[in-house]
């Protein structure tokens, strides 16, 4: 039978969510734990950024062990690339989820040349045109609404009235 | 005849979940993924896109619905 968990090395990148309650200078250290088990299987590093304080799109909600939950409007986000054995990689993923003070992670399989725009993705962004243009972007203003005056009944009638003449 | 795929143009071969600046453009204001009629991106890269998306959503970088 063959196996199909080949022992290879394959490219992958962490994503993660520190909790926001950590202080900003305890980050560093909760970072660091992350790192210490990429490192400890045998992983090498190739590309990482520290968290920094994100305003979350949406509200995260952990369950504690009390059973209440906890929520969250803010968290560090970081990230780690690294290259590791896809036989050890699981193992990575299950203790870096373990972290109490990780509230999310992701794994993805990635590539080793750097993928991340950062703040070239401003340029990027500038000189973007769609096929189709939407009016309203996520991020752009309201459309303010222009004070229609009220139509009265006697104007209204007269309107009915002239449609029905038109017919 | 001009390229009209808006990666290809820029020469981006992958697409990055943590670019959620280039992400929002390809959002509509109900904070859903534009059709490719819309973007007109390759399709290759129009999936790349929808995936880097959902990542964005689950790390919360990107929101599931835009109020």
């Amino acid at each position: 039978m063959n196996d199909i968990h080949d022992d290879r090395l394959a490219v992958y990148e962490i994503g993660y969510l520190i909790i926001s309650s950590v202080p900003e200078d305890q980050v560093g250290a909760e970072t660091d734990k992350v790192k210490k088990i990429i490192v400890d299987s045998g992983a090498e590093v190739i590309a990482e950024e520290m968290p920094h304080r994100e305003h979350l799109a949406y509200t995260m909600r952990r369950k504690t062990v009390a059973g209440s939950y906890e929520k969250y409007e803010e968290a560090y986000f970081g990230w780690v690339k690294f290259e590791v054995s896809s036989l050890k990689v699981e193992a990575v993923k299950n203790a870096v989820s373990l972290i109490p003070t990780v509230l999310r992670m992701l794994l993805i399989t990635t590539v080793r040349e750097n993928t991340y725009l950062g703040k070239r993705a401003a340029e990027v962004v500038a000189n973007l045109t769609l096929k189709r243009p939407v009016i309203k972007g996520v991020d752009a203003a309201p459309i303010e609404k222009k004070d229609a005056a009220p139509a009265t009944i006697e104007e209204m009638d007269k309107s009915i009235d002239e449609m029905v003449k038109e017919v | 005849m001009k390229k009209q795929c808006y990666f290809s143009q820029h020469n981006i071969k992958f697409i990055d979940y943590k670019d959620t600046e280039i992400l929002r453009k390809f959002l509509n204001p109900h904070g859903r993924i534009l059709s490719r009629k819309r973007t007109g991106i390759a399709a290759k890269y129009q999936r790349q896109l929808a995936t880097a998306v959902k990542r964005a959503r689950f790390m919360g970088l990107l929101p599931f619905v835009a109020s």
